[in-house]
């Protein structure tokens, strides 16, 4: 009912929007009975200087307002030094806004046919030319230089840290599986066929390699402050991508294509609560816990490319400790292989089946 | 009527009107035409239609956006299973924006403003009679409103339309499974159909432009003299010929990976444990492929509009568009780089750094030639004698959305820093600027400034300006604060999952509010759209002695204005005109604008 009547308030209201509007031009044009727009130029100039105020105020309240939540603090190595290149792009492109919409809408203003008499015919100049196309080029070759140079110190493989931790995870719908190599520093190798890829062992771990016998599984990424990590990421189903927001880390999972990620954390979840807790938004009470923000913070870690219904609730807990916490948590992990290889005693049945599956027509028999 | 009986032959190019009177009937006036106006304005009305589908869905999924934790009874008494308790499924959020992206990209911003234009003006304006081939013509119509109405059904199915994302990645897309996403069954195949459709659509339209703007110019209409829309149009329609080929043969894989299983795009797929057969594909694949259309793409949507606004521009500025030449030519420039681009898409797919380098830098280039328009704009405006008619304001406002979304570009095209920003909200809010909102701004300043060429009557001028400050302060109010939400993933139903996402709510309300009262500014275009159709005021004009009347409203040059008021088939009742200068002198040689069919008087100034 509120719905049908909001309905009929809108055609009522739009009703007479049209036949004011209607008058309106009638009226224009009994008074003057030529084309002529001097009047309704003169408001609309005066107009244009008001959206150009508008425009920067509200630019200004945004900045005011927003500034401080638009980028978490950044806790990676790499993140700090791409939010300074940032913040160099928004300052340069801000500038080139400034300029070029004060001269976009006070021009519209000034030179409004109430205030001027005479057109000024000027079809070209090429000194003017050369000048605007040579100044942006300039300045945007200093900016790709400076991406660049960025770009490839973060994806530098020569340059990795040799002590650099490695973990996997793999995106499924609606979830990530995080696999740490255990002790050994190594992961037990994944075998690709249907003899090997169970709904209990998902990722094809094959038992008969040692090195998996102390692989372990998260349901939290912990990463450990000033260690480097290498992130190898893939994905099950469909692509996810492995969104890191607070490490300035984004990068696919693509099925069937391995891809990677290394960067160093640099700020463990508890010194980013206590660098929070003199935040004012952070010291505001979450409704849900009734405790100040900062309190409760934690890193996360979110999938950034739509991969099905539930894409959104694909959230992990990221926890970054210091080395000895790291260590004390590993102690604590129990291997997969404890967990998962006792229910699968038959085990060298599923060896000769892996031999059997090895050549592609018949996988696809199988999966049909 | 007249215009029934000087209807004339539309191959008699360049001989004086012989008349070959035939009845028309309402299905070959209005339905069958192959008329290059009746054509643009069936584009132009069912690219209408699909603004107002596409922009209700986008209110369908910011109520949800906005309001989270609300439910909204009505929304069941309308979409029913798709939003049980007056909340919106997670399946149909996927299906609206899928739609929602859909439509708005292709079916309105390119076949509704590309579609529109280059029908309408690319004969008028080169003085042609009709396009090279009316028949394949209305073809490329046709082929349109099929690929609508098959888009259009996919809404009525069981499992809903398209619902994952309107880039159509694979293996999301990829495998004909509901179980992976609700709308990759039935809902995908109708999707992929209307894009083939639709792509034939665009070839068929895009062969006849080019064709036209190549062989039917008059009589001294040389490619130098030709209005910078015709450019623009034509620049566009190259881009469509070239890229979307790419699109299809895309889809077509895809279609086969889903209907025959092979493996394309797919590769070592695991379903809840279950390795499914396919191998040696790549998703990546796809991305390129997509891409290779879908960035060229933005610049199909957005180069037509750049033409319109350079016109009208210097129309209401009464003073030549500045440094012409430097407009074509950085066109041009957009041309060439807009093919060398795509990957800046897949920064982050796992693509070779060094191949990414590459495309940020050539991204970046890009940024060239567009300051260089934006200038040369500003620079139209700069001692000019404007006429802020509601055609010229949203030209200004063009300018506007173009330099706004345009510098985010910046940002983005730089790959080191599109890690953080890729798939983020600020993503969102650049392109929906620079594309979107900035698209339809030319689109309205063209509507606004040939209307009178379309139908002999005004549009409101009164309402056309409500509805430009609406449009233009809502839009800001929609996606500037946008930026800020740096960190948010698009294309999320709710960030309540996520402790770092949640310090937007009162903005997500705000940006839902802002596009309610945008979304409903719009429908006060459309009013006065099919209000003015039939009670616009009428344009008043001259009879010559041919017996037709002619009226030139904004005082323009360019060759529309001189054909009589009344839209014959054919154009011109005499002869079709000679030209004489190029199509900006306005306030030259002592007389306020020149048409271009006016020779050349002794001691004139000869420009462009």
């Amino acid at each position: 009912m509120i719905a049908f009547l909001s309905f009929v308030v809108m055609v009522l209201l739009f009703a007479v929007l049209v036949l004011t509007a209607r008058a309106n031009e009638l009226s224009r044009v009994l008074k003057t009975d030529k084309l002529d727009f001097t009047n309704q130029s003169r408001i609309n100039g005066y107009l244009m200087l008001v959206c150009l105020i508008l425009l920067f105020a509200g630019a200004a309240y945004s900045f005011k307002e927003l500034l401080p939540l638009m980028l978490p603090k950044a806790a990676s190595e790499h993140g700090v030094r791409t939010d300074k290149l940032f913040d160099i792009n928004m300052i340069i492109i801000g500038i080139a806004f400034f300029f070029t919409q004060i001269g976009l809408f006070y021009f519209a203003f000034r030179y409004n046919e109430s205030r001027v008499d005479e057109p000024y015919f000027y079809p070209h100049n090429n000194t003017l030319e050369i000048v605007w196309t040579t100044i942006p080029a300039l300045v945007l070759t200093g900016l790709i230089v400076m991406g660049m140079i960025e770009w490839f110190r973060i994806f530098n493989v020569d340059a990795r840290d040799k002590n650099m931790m490695v973990i996997e995870v793999t995106g499924k719908q609606f979830n990530w599986i995080i696999r740490y190599p255990g002790k050994d520093g190594k992961f037990g190798e994944r075998i690709i066929d249907t003899a090997h890829i169970t709904p209990v062992n998902e990722l094809g771990i094959n038992w008969e390699d040692p090195k998996s016998h102390d692989d372990f599984m998260s349901d939290k990424l912990y990463l450990v402050k000033g260690h480097p990590v290498l992130m190898k990421l893939g994905a099950q189903d469909v692509i996810h991508s492995f969104f890191l927001p607070h490490f300035r880390v984004k990068m696919d999972c693509v099925p069937g294509i391995p891809t990677e990620f290394y960067f160093k954390p640099t700020v463990t979840t508890k010194e980013m609560q206590k660098y929070l807790s003199k935040q004012p938004w952070w010291q505001t009470n979450n409704p849900e816990t009734g405790e100040p923000r900062w309190k409760t913070f934690k890193y996360e870690l979110a999938c950034a490319e739509l991969c099905g219904k539930s894409h959104y609730g694909m959230e992990r807990e990221v926890v970054v400790v210091t080395q000895q916490e790291y260590d004390d948590w590993v102690n604590q992990q129990t291997a997969m292989y404890e967990s998962m290889k006792p229910k699968n005693t038959e085990e060298p049945k599923a060896a000769e089946e892996s031999v059997k599956v090895e050549n592609k027509a018949q996988a696809m028999l199988i999966k049909k | 009527m007249q215009t029934a009986q000087s209807i004339e032959n539309a191959h008699a190019q360049g001989h004086s009107g012989v008349e070959h009177p035939h009845e028309e009937t309402f299905l070959t006036k209005y339905i069958f035409s192959q008329d290059h106006k009746m054509i643009s304005k069936q584009f132009l009305i069912t690219g209408m239609l699909w603004a107002i589908i596409g922009g209700f869905l986008s209110i369908l999924f910011r109520l949800q956006l906005g309001w989270p934790n609300e439910t909204f009874p009505f929304l069941e008494s309308i979409l029913g299973k798709w939003a049980e308790g007056g909340k919106i499924s997670q399946e149909f959020y996927n299906a609206l924006i899928t739609m929602h992206g859909t439509i708005l990209v292709f079916f309105v911003l390119t076949g509704g403003l590309s579609g529109t234009f280059a029908n309408f003006l690319i004969p008028y304006q080169i003085g042609a009679r009709d396009m090279a081939s009316p028949f394949v013509n209305m073809l490329s119509y046709w082929f349109f409103f099929s690929a609508s109405m098959v888009l259009l059904f996919s809404f009525f199915i069981q499992t809903g339309p398209a619902s994952g994302g309107w880039t159509a990645y694979p293996p999301l897309n990829g495998m004909r499974n509901t179980a992976i996403n609700l709308g990759s069954g039935l809902g995908f195949d109708l999707w992929i159909l209307a894009m083939a459709l639709f792509i034939i659509s665009v070839l068929l339209g895009g062969l006849n432009y080019v064709a036209t703007v190549l062989n039917l110019r008059t009589k001294g209409m040389n490619m130098m003299k030709m209005p910078l829309t015709i450019w623009a149009l034509m620049f566009t329609a190259i881009i469509g010929l070239l890229s979307f080929p790419a699109l299809l043969a895309g889809v077509v894989l895809l279609e086969f990976d889903r209907l025959l299983d092979t493996s394309f795009y797919l590769n070592n797929i695991v379903i809840n444990g279950h390795l499914l057969g396919y191998k040696g594909g790549s998703p990546i694949l796809f991305q390129h492929l997509f891409w290779f259309l879908g960035h060229p793409e933005v610049y199909i949507i957005i180069i037509p509009a750049m033409g319109i606004v350079s016109e009208v521009l210097s129309v209401h500025s009464r003073k030549p568009i500045f440094g012409y030449k430097a407009m074509v030519f950085s066109i041009m420039t957009i041309l060439i780089l807009s093919f060398l681009v795509w990957a800046h898409h897949m920064f982050v797919t796992g693509l070779n750094p060094n191949l990414g380098a590459v495309f940020a830098l050539f991204t970046l280039l890009i940024a060239i030639p567009s300051a260089i328009k934006v200038f040369n704009w500003i620079g139209t405006l700069w001692r000019g004698k404007i006429r802020l008619t509601s055609a010229a304001l949203f030209a200004i406002g063009f300018v506007s959305m173009f330099i706004s979304g345009g510098l985010t570009g910046i940002i983005l095209g730089n790959s080191t820093l599109d890690i953080q920003l890729h798939d983020t909200m600020f993503v969102v809010a650049h392109f929906h600027i620079v594309m979107g909102v900035a698209a339809f701004f030319g689109m309205f300043a063209g509507v606004y400034h040939w209307f009178p060429r379309m139908y002999g009557r005004f549009m409101n001028e009164t309402l056309g300006q409500i509805h430009f400050y609406i449009t233009l302060i809502g839009a800001y109010c929609i996606f500037f604060p946008m930026h800020f939400m740096t960190g948010l993933p698009r294309r999320y139903y709710s960030y309540a999952n996520f402790d770092t996402f949640n310090n937007f709510d009162h903005l997500a309300s705000f940006i839902s509010i802002s596009a309610i009262v945008v979304f409903i500014g719009q429908l006060i275009f459309v009013v006065n759209f099919f209000y003015s159709i039939f009670k616009g005021r009428k344009l008043e004009g001259v009879k010559h002695e041919d017996g037709y009347e002619y009226a030139n409203p904004w005082e323009a040059n360019s060759l529309e204005w001189t054909a009589p008021i009344d839209r014959l088939h054919g154009n011109w009742p005499g002869e079709i005109p000679t030209v004489h200068r190029w199509g900006y002198d306005y306030n030259v040689n002592g007389r306020e604008f020149t048409p271009q069919n006016e020779p050349i008087r002794p001691g004139e100034v000869v420009n462009g």
